[in-house]
């Protein structure tokens, strides 16, 4: 199985954010809420993966619950690939 | 992760649209009228019939159809894979594909009881899935419109399994539109029961009974459906999860 690097998806995460007009900030602690990335973003980011990678990720909404910076999605993806 | 506003931006009317059950009733009534407005369509349903044919041929390049049963989840993605590729990005989807029913509960096999559930539940939950995924992959917005029924929100005899289904689908129109946070707007539209069905499944006593209480004075007619599945497909509106009752007043 094909597998995205962090910097990979930090970059996919950058484009869904360029899409709205909104830019990705190099701080992987800066708060999601602050940098306007909502949780169909990560949706959006998800199945970006899933299409670079051609699998399916599938998760439940309480793991999204604690994703609250940036370098919890990039952990969250890049963990999810690997399980 | 938190949701704490939701996108100004609105959503765009539908250009490319996706019809199950497109060949006959209501779902060929759809089909018509946004080809007639100038929008592309893709239709499938079980039998492509001449009439669906027929519009196709009329119209080769804003339409796509093939047949499918909604319920082959395989099937359907193909198919949307290839009216993509022949239309663009579909944009809109409409629910339509459902099957009827004419049978007390008691008296209806286990068997049938699953495949109204599969074919009125789960196979429109799994389209949507699956439009919805290729619609957020590609950073795009749109428009859903289910068809329900006047069934989800009053009773009648010989259509309980039909009934919950056509429930469970205006549920999740709510939760759907909650979901998809103003990205993709969702919307049920819920007919009454059509002159053309009423004596197969109610019978003549009870079709006679609801034509006296409606206030109108008449049954629903599938044209009379199809101005609200276009508005809410094409309109700005604002209105998002909402089931609209299109009947004639007989239910209030």
């Amino acid at each position: 199985m094909k597998e995205l690097s962090r910097a990979q998806i930090r970059d996919l995460m950058g484009e869904v954010l360029k899409n709205q007009g909104k830019a990705l900030p190099a701080d992987d602690a800066a708060d999601l809420r602050e940098v306007g990335f909502r949780s169909l973003d990560f949706s959006e980011l998800a199945l970006r993966v899933e299409d670079a990678t051609g699998e399916e990720l599938n998760f439940d909404a309480p793991g999204l619950r604690r994703i609250a910076t940036v370098g919890d999605v990039l952990d969250f993806l890049v963990e999810l690939q690997r399980q | 992760m938190s949701d704490p506003t939701t996108l100004a931006r609105p959503v765009p009317p539908s250009s490319v649209v996706l019809v199950s059950g497109g060949s006959r009733g209501l779902g060929l009534a759809i089909v018509t009228d946004l080809l007639d407005s100038g929008l592309k369509v893709a239709a499938f349903a079980r039998t492509v019939t001449p009439e669906l044919a027929k519009l196709a041929d009329a119209h080769p390049e804003r339409t796509h159809v093939g047949s499918v049963d909604v319920t082959d989840l395989a099937a359907a993605q193909a198919f949307v894979r290839s009216a993509e590729e022949r239309l663009g990005p579909i944009d809109g989807l409409v629910n339509n594909a459902a099957v009827g029913q004419d049978s007390l509960h008691v008296h209806t096999a286990t068997a049938d009881i699953a495949r109204i559930i599969e074919t009125n539940l789960t196979a429109p939950l799994q389209l949507t899935r699956l439009v919805v995924r290729r619609m957020l992959a590609q950073g795009r917005r749109g428009r859903i419109v289910n068809i329900t029924s006047i069934c989800a929100q009053r009773g009648f005899p010989g259509l309980v399994a039909y009934s919950a289904t056509k429930g469970g689908m205006d549920a999740a129109t709510r939760s759907l539109a909650r979901e998809l946070g103003g990205r993709v707007l969702v919307n049920a539209v819920a007919p009454g029961f059509f002159a053309s069905e009423m004596s197969a499944v109610l019978g003549q006593t009870q079709l006679d009974q609801i034509v006296r209480r409606t206030p109108t004075g008449q049954l629903t007619e599938p044209e009379e459906v199809v101005p609200v599945v276009r508005l809410l497909l094409r309109d700005q509106t604002n209105i998002n999860g909402q089931v609209i009752v299109v009947d004639g007043a007989a239910s209030i």
